[in-house]
């Protein structure tokens, strides 16, 4: 318990340290732009196929479990629709990235830590928290709203694609389903909920990484630190969320 | 004029540093020598703040660093050049990029003058064409040698070198610690080098400090080193027997 507190602590003055006022916000731009390329473009392939697939997998799922005439076709493509955007799309891909960027985040920062390249900056009176972890986080927070949209229309589209080439479903049932009393505060549920988790897959591996300390051995164990965290607060923040905004 | 007082340093048990004073004069290259382990990047590290020391002051010019907050500190801090013992070249950057940074962070000057100082320094340190080259693609000397030029490339009023030619050939060695020795004079340098390398000692020690055991245990200059006779510094010394046929 007194460890939590002690990391929390210092998590919460770290991120204060980052968000302080950046020296030369010309040099911030650059690197803030770089990240986001790096980050949209690396994890669109991946955020892709796992949609695509989620899609099918999710259609073929519901129309396995509803064997019931009472239940009409087009529940189907609903529940294919509630799920990806309430769930799938935005959750399930934070959890994703939190596997790949927070891995890559955490042994980046942890690496430029033991081999002192950390020091290096503070030596040049650059704030090395901010310069190194705002525009990841930053980053992450753009695009990755982006990245649950485009998630979402591949996933919707997986399903399309079974109704489209099987029978479990006909099209017209299907694309009435997704259709079917369509709200879009669930779409800004999600949203908000991509925001917050981009935030966390980025944050707590930038922090496992910062601290990091010792040899290249130690930077693999804040890697996986920065994963593991990261999945769970995920995990308990879209329970809180969902708490919060749905009931 | 970097001043040194009654420096305390431990990790756990094992204490590093034990009082250690003593003062560092602008326009001299001084050197800390001392057996590997002794404490030699520690107390460079206690300096310029990267480990916080258990007590003791330090003063540059009179300023209290050890007293400021940190916004004093990274404001001091600009006109610090520090080389670290493994470079610490920033992985993602290329050689001309690495130099730049700090001229990017910490002057004003266009992109021309910085253009010119990056490559006037690369001249220096005798890398005329490794601008575009990362540090994945340099030798460990050459990686010390862009460190060098890293860190005296914005004109620092104190400049540290943590074993600046480990890694060298002799004859590299020769020039790099040459050029340490020179800008130093040149523009009145507060210089702090450490090294292990008798060859560096006896060529440009305007002053000397033997750490052992933790102690400022023996203090000197180049020639009065060749004449002690305290035991320590004289094993340290003619460790070698090269060093015991010239003493010979
Ligand atoms: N961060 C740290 N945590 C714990 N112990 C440390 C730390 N840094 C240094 N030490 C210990 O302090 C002592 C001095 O280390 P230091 O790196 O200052 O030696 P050095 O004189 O620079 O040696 P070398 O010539 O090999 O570079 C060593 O015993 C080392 O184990
Ligand atoms: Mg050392």
């Amino acid at each position: 318990m007194a460890s939590f507190l002690y990391h929390l602590g210092r998590y919460a003055l770290l991120i204060w340290r980052v968000f302080s006022k950046p020296e030369k916000v010309s040099i911030y731009r650059k690197r803030l732009f770089d990240e986001m390329v790096t980050l949209g473009l690396d994890s669109l392939g991946i955020i892709m196929i796992i949609s695509l697939f989620m899609g099918a997998v999710i259609t073929i799922q519901t129309s396995a479990n509803i064997d019931s005439a009472l239940i009409p076709a087009y529940t189907i493509g609903f529940t294919a629709r509630q799920s990806t955007i309430l769930e799938f799309s935005p959750t399930i891909m934070a959890l994703i990235l939190a596997g790949k960027i927070g891995s890559n985040i955490a042994s980046e920062i942890g690496l430029m830590r033991v081999t002192e390249q950390i020091d290096a900056l503070e030596i040049m009176g650059v704030n090395s928290g901010s310069y190194l972890i705002l525009p990841k986080i930053l980053a992450a927070v753009v695009i990755n709203p982006f990245l649950v949209v485009i998630s979402m229309f591949v996933s919707i589209g997986g399903g399309y694609m079974i109704a489209q080439f099987t029978d479990i479903v006909s099209v017209p049932d299907y694309v009435y389903g997704i259709q079917f009393d369509f709200r879009p505060f669930h779409v800004n549920y999600a949203l908000i909920k991509s925001v917050i988790f981009a935030f966390i897959f980025t944050s707590i591996p930038a922090y496992q990484g910062y601290y990091a300390s010792g040899s290249a051995l130690e930077v693999g164990k804040a890697s996986t630190r920065g994963v593991v965290f990261s999945s769970i607060v995920i995990l308990i923040a879209n329970y809180v969320i969902t708490q919060l905004v749905l009931i | 004029m970097i001043e040194v007082t009654g420096l305390y340093k431990s990790f756990g048990e094992n204490k590093v540093l034990d009082d250690i004073t003593s003062s560092f004069e602008e326009g001299k290259t001084s050197l800390i020598i001392g057996a590997s382990g002794s404490g030699k990047s520690t107390l460079a590290r206690c300096l310029v703040g990267l480990v916080a020391p258990d007590e003791g002051g330090v003063l540059f010019d009179g300023r209290d660093f050890l007293g400021m907050t940190g916004k004093e500190r990274r404001g001091m801090l600009k006109e610090v050049g520090f080389l670290f013992q493994g470079s610490a070249l920033f992985d993602f950057m290329t050689v001309e990029e690495n130099i730049r940074f700090p001229l990017d962070m910490l002057t004003k000057m266009s992109t021309d003058e910085k253009a010119e100082r990056v490559q006037f320094v690369l001249d220096r340190v005798e890398l005329k064409d490794a601008h575009k080259l990362f540090p994945s693609e340099l030798s460990g000397g050459m990686k010390k040698r862009v460190g060098i030029a890293r860190a005296i490339a914005p004109n620092p009023k104190y400049l540290f070198c943590d074993e600046p030619n480990s890694g060298l050939d002799p004859q590299t060695s020769i020039v790099i610690d040459n050029l340490i020795h020179e800008i130093t004079q040149e523009s009145n340098i507060t210089t702090v080098v450490i090294t292990h390398d008798m060859n560096s000692v006896i060529e440009v020690g305007d002053y000397i400090m033997f750490l052992h055991q933790g102690k400022n245990w023996w203090e000197g200059d180049n020639k009065s080193i060749l004449k002690t006779e305290n035991q320590e510094v004289l094993d340290f010394v003619y460790a070698s027997e090269f060093m015991k046929k010239i003493k010979a």
